[in-house]
């Protein structure tokens, strides 16, 4: 077994580049005038949040490494370290990603550590690196247990793990337009993403892909980008604050007040946590099923569009 | 990468980037200019709930709206961009500036409003005729 496995820490030395693609992508946006746009507070709240996740990774990492290494220590399997392995390795970590996604706009514990990526009403590349501080918390390594099992090397993993998210951060921008169609069948590209961002009723969970656009195609979550409807950015309920501390833990703090109110049921209590995010025991919220509905009964035109299939 | 060199590197970032946003005149919040300004605020993130009365602060950073369900609620500047709230359960303090409403929401804690004293009479009578 090769237990002695390292590998560069990808996203720590893509920082230098982050950097230069935000005043890139700053400068593009004032001489053009188009093409997205900046306001300083979001911004800096934003990068805080990109170096506290930064911290949290170095500040509680050794727990996804050691649950990944102990699996490590029980499999019988070791697929090695070539290139083929590591390219396999990142096409299934990136369906891994696909479905740890969608966990976390499913399943309000997961939520509550992505909502913060979701919060700011601006699509640039700061939005990219607004990250969560908790993502330890919601046990979403265990999705990771099947690729150790099959023999792939836990830094192997992690490594493709930092590619995907570096991957993930150019297409968080409202500078480009449409890539090749070639290139927008197969890969998440902006479009694909500024869909995902969207809080219209129309957007609402979909395009949930890391790297691959392919995942959302293959599970029935792809919904395109249509020029007639702008995504308009931000959460259902968007924040009333800019302070980090709040960005990082107001869904936890949410789920808390839901779970320990008086007067409900211990099934209500557990539905808090694990039921789609707007789920409330005596229906008074709406999650995006019925966003999607009540839109639909205001709009029946839309009825059989993108993004309203199924209603 | 050492920390001794990841650490500055991110603060002079944040820091360079900040700069940078605010002398090119990105700090600019936005305004309600009209009771319309407002009540698309409001609309955005509550489609089913029209407002009746809006009262619009002087400095159009903030607005109170009594709703079509019999509730109050407040749209305010985030930036360049509105956010919404329901003032079911919130309370209200009068400050020197004008007044401090507080929702019982962590992710909305608090809200200075700047208005005039007569502003601030009226949105107080709103209030009282609300609850």
């Amino acid at each position: 077994m090769t237990d002695q496995l390292t590998y560069p820490d990808v996203v720590a030395l893509a920082v230098p580049f982050f950097i230069a693609a935000i005043l890139i992508e700053l400068t593009w946006i004032l001489i053009k005038r188009r093409g997205g746009r900046y306001e300083t507070l979001d911004a800096v709240t934003s990068l805080i949040m990109g170096a506290g996740n930064v911290a949290s990774g170095i500040i509680l990492g050794f727990i996804t490494f050691g649950f990944l290494m102990v699996l490590w220590e029980l499999t019988p399997l070791d697929l090695g370290t070539s290139i083929w392995v590591i390219a396999l390795c990142f096409v299934l970590d990136d369906l891994r990603y696909y479905w740890v996604h969608r966990f976390g706009h499913r399943i309000r514990w997961v939520w509550a550590s992505h909502v913060n990526h979701h919060s700011s009403q601006h699509y640039n590349l700061t939005t990219a690196l607004r990250q969560t501080w908790t993502g330890t918390f919601t046990f979403m390594m265990v999705v990771r247990a099947p690729l150790i099992l099959l023999g792939f090397h836990p830094a192997m993993v992690l490594f493709c793990g930092g590619l995907n998210l570096i991957y993930q951060f150019w297409i968080h921008t409202e500078a480009i337009g449409r890539m090749p169609r070639w290139f927008e069948a197969v890969m998440n590209t902006p479009s694909h993403h500024r869909v995902h961002h969207g809080r219209n009723p129309r957007y609402l969970d979909a395009n949930y892909a890391g790297v691959f656009i392919i995942w959302d195609k293959l599970f029935g979550t792809f919904v395109p980008e249509l020029d007639e409807e702008k995504p308009d950015y931000g959460l259902v309920q968007n924040l009333g604050t800019f302070n980090p501390i709040r960005v990082a833990f107001h869904e936890w703090v949410g789920i808390f007040k839901d779970v320990v109110q008086p007067g409900i049921t211990w099934r209500d209590r557990l539905n808090y946590c694990i039921q789609p995010p707007g789920w409330s025991h005596d229906g008074s919220r709406d999650t995006s099923e019925a966003i999607k509905a009540k839109h639909l009964e205001r709009n029946p035109e839309d009825r059989g569009t993108a993004g309203f299939e199924g209603g | 990468m050492p920390l001794e060199i990841l650490g500055p590197m991110v603060v002079l970032g944040i820091a360079g980037i900040a700069l940078l946003l605010h002398l090119t005149g990105q700090t600019a919040p936005m305004r309600f200019e009209t009771e319309d300004d407002a009540r698309r605020a409001w609309l955005r993130e509550h489609g089913e709930d029209a407002p009746g009365t809006v009262l619009v602060a002087a400095n159009g950073r903030a607005a109170l709206l009594r709703l079509g369900s019999g509730a109050l609620g407040l749209v305010t500047i985030m930036g360049a961009d509105p956010a919404a709230r329901y003032l079911t359960g919130a309370s209200w303090e009068t400050t020197t500036k004008g007044l401090r409403i507080r929702p019982p929401d962590f992710a909305a804690p608090r809200f200075d409003i700047a208005l005039s004293e007569e502003d601030r009479a009226a949105w107080l009578a709103l209030k009282d005729q609300t609850t």
